[in-house]
């Protein structure tokens, strides 16, 4: 195995955010225990705005896709687009935690540490061409993100939130290892590419059982029904900011090694078709997910949980693009990786309008809170109503091209008609709870008075949030351009 | 010599063991531990095929997997304490602040 400088170098944006984690928890530990943790919120800022600069130059070294470190990491534009999707979502929380953790008192260094380490995680994820590399990418991305899903420790719903978060969470770590560990065994080797080539009898029964426990727990990660049920717990527990990490950096990741691992280890036809192969059950998981994560957000009062079930809703959505991709083909991948950031940018910012709206401790997120809120934030109630248009997919937003091209190219296989038509009903029945929402703003009696946290990081948050989703949505096509170059994986 | 389908069988009955233990048991250390003996059920899976292969880079990721296992007890035991320090309890079946 070679090590060189060049390969480090095309490693540089993992390693400013790995050790600027570690940077930032050392700055923590070394001051004062009254200070105000303001600037390491700044610094873990511009920590992601660095990684995200050098992506830059790393988007033209990856136009020619390749592996390094032995092939443990791929480098190519896929990973690069998810990686800055992961900082849209990392930044944009970041900027939202500020706030938040001042008002409701559980302001400590680590969190921003734990965000940069978790983000490390994900983008070890996306990058990973192992899988070996998977799991320590999901590890550390898991870790990072159930403590932060615990880390306001005087709220009974956060430990709760961990606890739910964490067991599920390491239940489907360890299904996801024996299955690694049955793949390695019977195939002689962890790199995806040569699982795709090895020469195991892809009808050996192990290999095969292997292949279901790591895409089962996969589908844990990204809240597939019937692998959702600590979603919407761990959602609406968790400090806002955390769960807007959650639900769009989570899931991108996710998504994005989801994504890899069905194209270069489990590619081969016989496992991508007939009635046992992943597409036929992305399928049937995609038309379930979508379904009773949108019948379930109906019925909910609670406007955090509401969007959690939401959240698994736009799983099922993109399980739609996974089907696509293993029916029709590698061209269905650009509309995921749009859809994903579309997602990620809009559900940050709903969430964030969740977080500015509570203060001293009270969070405020039952519907009736929110009554009236038209007349006396009508900023903060007009960014809402974009947020939750685009995740309901009305067009001039991000979230309709993202549905858009997603069921377009699903669309270009004649057998997937009946998946799309369900997956366009879904999108209607999910358009009724979001207008709730909105009307309850707009059309309702002053509920009692509220006093939302003032804090300009969460202003800029909601403000950068609404703006990229209607610049998405006005004026999709350099987003759609970007997502087509990234369609090419290491192989 | 034990074939090395033996260990393969003891395994996945260990991994069973864990993953009814997750789903059976109401106590949240129990259910912890109960993950243990997946990782674990998975190590020796791990180990089984690195002797039937003669290949030292499974015992490797075993290795790896202990580092890991490590990390992930020492975060599921802090939050089984902060929880403890809320309730009183680590029962599951009442962890249902958010049940709707």
């Amino acid at each position: 195995m070679s090590f060189d400088l060049a390969e480090l170098t095309l490693s540089l944006p993992l390693l400013v955010v790995a050790v600027g984690g570690v940077l930032v928890l050392l700055l923590e530990a070394f001051s004062g225990r009254t200070a105000s943790r303001a600037w390491l919120a700044v610094l873990t800022l511009a920590i992601l705005g660095l990684a995200t600069a050098l992506e830059i130059p790393a988007w033209e070294a990856a136009a020619t896709p390749r592996a390094i470190y032995g092939g443990m990491i791929a480098v190519d534009r896929f990973s690069i687009f998810l990686s800055v999707t992961i900082f849209v979502g990392a930044g944009l929380s970041t900027l939202l935690a500020g706030g938040f953790l001042r008002e409701h008192r559980f302001e400590f260094g680590e969190f921003y540490a734990l965000i940069l380490l978790g983000t490390a995680g994900m983008m070890i994820l996306v990058q990973a061409n192992d899988l070996v590399t998977i799991f320590l990418g999901i590890e550390i991305m898991s870790l990072a993100v159930y403590v932060l899903t615990g880390s306001w420790r005087r709220s009974a719903k956060s430990s709760e939130a961990a606890m739910k978060y964490f067991l599920v969470g390491s239940f489907a770590s360890a299904i996801l290892l024996y299955g690694i560990a049955l793949v390695y065994g019977t195939s002689g080797t962890t790199n995806l590419l040569e699982i795709g080539k090895s020469a195991v009898v892809t009808t050996d029964p192990v290999f095969l059982i292997g292949t279901f426990l790591i895409l089962g727990g996969l589908a844990f990660k990204v809240a597939a029904v019937p692998f959702h049920m600590w979603a919407p717990d761990a959602y609406e527990g968790a400090p806002t900011p955390v769960t807007a990490f959650m639900a769009a950096a989570v899931k991108a990741a996710g998504f994005g090694v989801l994504v890899r691992i069905l194209v270069t280890a489990f590619g081969r036809p016989s496992l991508t078709f007939g009635a046992g192969g992943w597409a036929s059950i992305a399928a049937a998981l995609a038309i379930l997910t979508m379904t009773l994560g949108n019948v379930a957000a109906l019925r909910q009062d609670n406007i955090k949980r509401m969007l959690a079930y939401s959240s698994v809703a736009h799983a099922g959505y993109l399980l739609v693009g996974i089907v696509a991709m293993g029916r029709v083909g590698d061209e269905a991948r650009g509309p995921i990786l749009y859809y994903l950031l579309a997602y990620s940018l809009t559900t940050v910012g709903s969430f964030g309008v969740i977080a500015w709206f509570g203060s001293h401790g009270d969070e405020r997120q039952h519907i009736d809170d929110w009554a009236g809120l038209g007349a006396r934030h009508p900023a903060a109630a007009l960014a809402m109503t974009v947020l939750l248009l685009s995740l309901g997919g009305i067009p001039l937003t991000a979230g309709f091209f993202g549905k858009l091209y997603l069921f377009k190219v699903a669309l270009m296989k004649p057998g997937l008609v009946p998946l799309v038509i369900i997956a366009v009903a879904n999108s209607l029945i999910s358009i009724f709870y979001y207008l709730r929402v909105v009307t309850a703003m707009y059309f309702r009696e002053v509920g009692r008075a509220t006093s939302p946290l003032r804090s300009r990081g969460v202003t800029a948050a909601l403000i950068l949030a609404t703006v990229g989703t209607l610049a998405l949505g006005l004026l999709p096509g350099w987003a759609i351009d970007l997502a087509t170059q990234a369609t090419i994986l290491t192989k | 010599m034990i074939p090395v389908e033996n260990f393969l069988i003891l395994a996945a009955v260990l991994f069973a063991i864990g993953v009814l233990g997750v789903v059976l048991r109401r106590n949240a250390l129990i259910v912890l531990m109960s993950i243990e003996l997946m990782l674990n059920a998975a190590n020796l899976t791990l180990l089984a095929y690195g002797r039937a292969r003669h290949d030292a880079t499974f015992q490797a990721l075993a290795f790896l997997v202990v580092a890991v296992a490590a990390a992930e007890a020492a975060v599921g035991l802090a939050i089984v304490v902060g929880i403890f320090r809320n309730r009183h309890s680590t029962n599951l079946d009442e962890l249902t602040l958010m049940k709707h």
